[in-house]
Parts: structure tokens; sequence; C-alpha cells
């Protein structure tokens, strides 16, 4: 009856290769990143071309305090003035996608729990560690397809809307950066999403709220780190940001699940 | 070597002293049957033994090593409570998902033939939640099954099967133990089921080990009985007590345990002049030795 039983050695990088694999396939076999990015991408149309509407002409909204640019949909450039006012332009913008990101993380690490496939998961093969590597660097993908979207529904939310496409003080180029600094920054937003949701587990709500609340402690600084008129040490700055918050969250979160119950 | 071996194992929830000290030892290739009552602790083993939850205190070893080890963490086969599936996805697209945490290589032929192992190949294409609840725990054995697992760690897998799904079930465990010397851990409440399969068991209270035996050990220690009926039941069972130590009615019979020849308790009543209208000799079996343990009073 007994006999020897052989352990074949499974490597770090064997480990997380099928873990990412798992979850890319995850993520994209499934509606919810869809409906994100279709969120994402009709969210800038309706607000644009509903506040322009409501401001009359795109020349009157600035009264308001709504869109007079398609660019302020994206980032206000530093020294245009109302870089930290807060006004619709600075509410609902490509910013927004900071807070959708958190539902699409909570969401999919809920999932993971509320199924009980965290414990086909974590009762095999797989280490926490490689779950919070693979799920942070899964939904940073998925996250920056939806601000990517964003950007692509501002654009033609704003051709809808007729509003100008002047770039004042920023250039293409800054643009770019800006866009780039957002998605680096995505990072700590997702590190942030995926301590909270690994936290709270199954509890979906409180993990969305929990994510949320925190976001908004560091809402008021994204326009400041990410200008439209954007340099590369911005983009730098975000990348370092990012990656630092996402490993040093990630373990975190790597934590907590070593030092919770997992059901 | 020993499959798994537990020494001063705790587990505290808040107030709660779910396991206190327990030790265990489940040899390789045994098929372990854990018992116990409602809340005495074998899910909570088999969770802490899974990694899922955190250990108060105590050792926990698989093969020898570490149970956090990830190489020996690959070799593990679970089914806790409920198999961990997607309830949108197929169940040929769960499987794989388990197939590919596993690393495991020709995926697709091993999912198939896992599946058909559990006789579920042709329900591959069904969403898991259009599934039976049968069929659910058969999916998660299969999912257990996955990647030839050297250690099975099961939570009341005959739960919602039919007399047919337990036959298969039976039939697999048996047949993965024998063939590939896999290690069976099997909780279950359904101890007739559990009686025909197990060939260790371990008897768990109030989050301790009360006792730990093979089943030769078992036999063992269940005493054979002679069970009689007849027209005047309180008569004879008057009767046999003059003469037996222990005499007791069970389930509308009466039950003589001791150590005594059928064709002497049936010339004692001839010479009373009572017969019995039936007689059969029997062994108690593991549901009712159980009882009798939990109960404080093993019949021996």
């Amino acid at each position: 009856m007994e006999g020897t039983v052989r352990f074949e050695h499974h490597t770090f990088g064997q480990r997380l290769g099928s873990m990412v694999k798992v979850d890319f396939r995850r993520m994209f076999t499934q509606p919810l990143v869809y409906i994100m990015l279709g969120v994402c991408l009709v969210l800038p149309v309706l607000i644009l071309v509903m506040t322009t509407m409501a401001g009359g002409s795109a020349g009157g909204g600035a009264a308001m305090g709504t869109f007079t640019n398609v660019w302020q949909a994206i980032g206000t450039a530093t020294g245009a003035g109302s870089g930290m006012a807060m006004d619709l332009t600075t509410m609902c913008n490509i910013n927004l996608v900071y807070f959708l990101a958190a539902v699409l993380v909570c969401v999919f690490v809920a999932d993971d729990f509320r199924s009980g496939y965290a414990k086909n998961l974590f009762g095999v093969r797989p280490q926490k560690a490689d779950y919070v590597i693979s799920k942070t660097a899964v939904c940073f993908v998925g996250c920056a397809g939806m601000m990517l979207c964003y950007f692509a529904g501002a654009m033609i939310g704003g051709a809808i809307a007729g509003l100008p496409f002047d770039l004042g003080t920023a250039s293409v180029g800054s643009v770019v950066l800006c866009m780039l600094a957002k998605i680096f920054l995505l990072a700590v937003f997702v590190a942030i999403d995926l301590l909270a949701a690994t936290i709270v587990k199954q509890r979906l709500w409180a993990s969305i709220l929990a994510a949320v609340a925190v976001g908004m402690l560091l809402f008021m600084m994204i326009p400041a780190m990410t200008p439209l008129n954007a340099t590369f040490l911005h983009a730098l700055m975000c990348f370092a940001g990012g990656a630092l918050f996402g490993v040093g969250l990630g373990a975190l979160s790597a934590l907590v699940l070593n030092k919770t119950s997992l059901v | 070597m020993n499959a798994i071996e537990i020494r001063g194992l705790t587990k505290q929830f808040g107030s709660k002293q779910a396991l206190a000290g327990l030790d265990m030892t489940v040899p390789q290739g045994a098929i372990y049957g854990f018992i116990g009552e409602n809340g005495s602790g074998k899910s909570t083993t088999e969770k802490l033994i899974c990694g899922l939850l955190v250990p108060s205190g105590g050792r926990i070893k698989l093969f020898g090593r570490d149970y956090t080890d990830a190489d020996v963490r690959a070799k593990v086969g679970l089914l806790i409570e409920s198999p961990g599936c997607f309830p949108n996805y197929s169940v040929w697209n769960n499987m794989l998902l388990q197939a590919a945490n596993l690393g495991i290589k020709n995926a697709a032929e091993e999912v198939r033939k896992v599946l058909r192992i559990v006789r579920m190949e042709g329900s591959a294409s069904n969403k898991f939640k259009n599934c039976s609840l049968g069929m659910k725990q058969r999916i998660g054995i299969a999912m257990a099954l996955l990647g030839d697992p050297a250690l099975l760690i099961l939570d009341e897998p005959l739960n919602g099967l039919d007399a047919d799904g337990m036959r298969i079930m039976r039939e697999v465990l048996v047949d993965i133990t024998r063939q590939y010397g896999c290690t069976v851990l099997i909780s279950s409440h359904i101890l007739g089921e559990l009686e025909k399969i197990a060939t260790h068991y371990g008897i768990i209270r109030q989050g301790r080990m009360m006792c730990e035996m093979t089943a030769e050990e078992l036999d063992r220690s269940c005493p054979t009985y002679i069970a009689l009926r007849g027209a005047d039941m309180a008569g004879m069972e008057r009767l046999l007590s003059m003469r037996y130590r222990r005499v007791e009615e069970e389930n509308g019979d009466l039950r003589v345990y001791d150590a005594v020849a059928p064709e002497e308790v049936t010339a004692y009543l001839y010479g009373q002049g009572m017969l019995p209208a039936e007689l059969t000799t029997a062994k108690i079996g593991l549901e009712e030795y159980y009882i009798g343990l939990m109960g404080g009073e093993v019949k021996r």
C-alpha cells in the first residue's frame, strides 16, 4: 500500500505563469470587464454631451463650471488656475476611472471567495503571494483598458458635443505622458482595492466601500500628479509611486491572506 | 512515512476553542475515516490541513514536509464542503481553470480522464449552476482528482449523492488508493458507507482525538451478538437476563452480547418452554460502535 510519493518542484515562475494565465482567462471571459469598459466608454460621452446641453452652449458653460474644452475631461494643465478647484470638470473627468477600477477589482476578487474558488486555489499549489501578484497584474491591465476607453469616450463625446480640442499650453506629447502617468498611478489604486478586497474577502460591498473611501483621500492629489501638460518626470514619478505602492501594498495583501482565514 | 502527521493542533475562534491539541496520524495509502459529531472540529481540522485557516498552535506535516510547501500542496486534492466553481462557467471550463492552477500540461486530456472516472463526461458542457447537488459533488471529486494527487481531503463528499453516486464514489476511492497509492482523508456522517471503504478511523470529540484505529482494530472492538425475536419479548428478556450478563432491546430485537453460541441460547430457551421465532448472529457496525462511544458506553 505504501509507496514513495515524488514531489515535482514548482518554481515561482511556473506557479505565477499558470496563475496569471488563469486570471487573464477569467478576467476576459467574464462579462464584468466588458461592462466596465463599456461604462468607461459611454460615461464621458454622456457627461460631455449632457453638461454641454445643460450649459446652453460650449462657450457659456464656463460660468457653470461645466466643460468648455474636450481636454478638461482628461485633466487640467498646471498653472491653468482651476487645478484644485472642485467643480464639475475636476469631479467628472477621467479620474472617475480610479473609482470604477475599485468596482472591477473588488468584484473580481470577491468572486473568488464567494464561489469557493479560493479554496481550490489556496488548498493546492498557488501561494498567496502568487495570487496577489497575478491579481494586481491582471486587474492593472483591465483598469488600464478602462482608462483608455474613457479617453476614447471623451474624444467621441467632445466631438458630439462640439467642444473645442484646443490643447492650450499642453501638447500631444504631454497628453500622452499625462495618460501614461494616470495609467501608472492605477497601480496604486489597484493595490489599495486589492488590499481592501483581501481583507473583507466575500463581502463585496464592504470592499468597494473601503476601496472608494481610501480612494477619496487620494483623489485630490491626482490632478496635481497627472496634469494635462505632464512631463516625463510626472510619468516617472507615477511609475515609481505605482511600483512602490504596488509592491508594498501587495506584500500587505499577501500578509493578510497568510494571517487570516480564507473560508 | 505518514501522509498526515498532526501534533498539538489548536484553533481558537474568538472565545471558542475549536481544536484543543489535536494529534492525528494518517498513514500513507490509507482511507482514513474522520468521524465526529457536528461541531467537533472535523471541518476545522481539514481546513487547517488545506491551509484555508491559520492554526493557533501546533504542527502539521504532509509527507514529512511542512504543510505550506507548494510542492507538497501540488499533490493535494480537496473537496471542502462544496466544489469551488464559478456558477456561470461550464463544468469543462471550471475544470480547465483548476488544471491550469495546478500547472497540468495536458489539461484537456487530464480533465477528460477525471470526468470519465466520476462518470460525468457527458455533462462537461453544462453550466455549473445548472448541475444537481449530486453532480456538483462528483465534479468536486473530479476536480480533487486532477493532477494525480497523493493526498485527497474530502469533507462530507457523500452529501447529496444518490445510491449510484455513492457506489461510484466508493469505487473511485478504493481504486485510486489501490492503483496509485493515494491517501484519502474523508469525513462523513454516513458511517455505513464509510465503513465499507475505510482502512483507518479517527474519532474526534470537542476538538480532541478520542481514538485512532485501523479497520481491523475496529472489527476486533465491535462485539458479535445474538439477536432474537419472538411472540413474548418481555418473557424472553426476563429469562435471558436471568442467565446472561448483557441483554438489551434494540430496534425491536433482544440482543445477547455475551459470547455464547446460538445453539446454547436456543437450548436454554427451549428448556424454559420458550422458542424464539427468529435468531440471527450479527456484529455491531461502525455506527453503533460510534454511538456507543459518544454515549460513553462502548459495546464490547
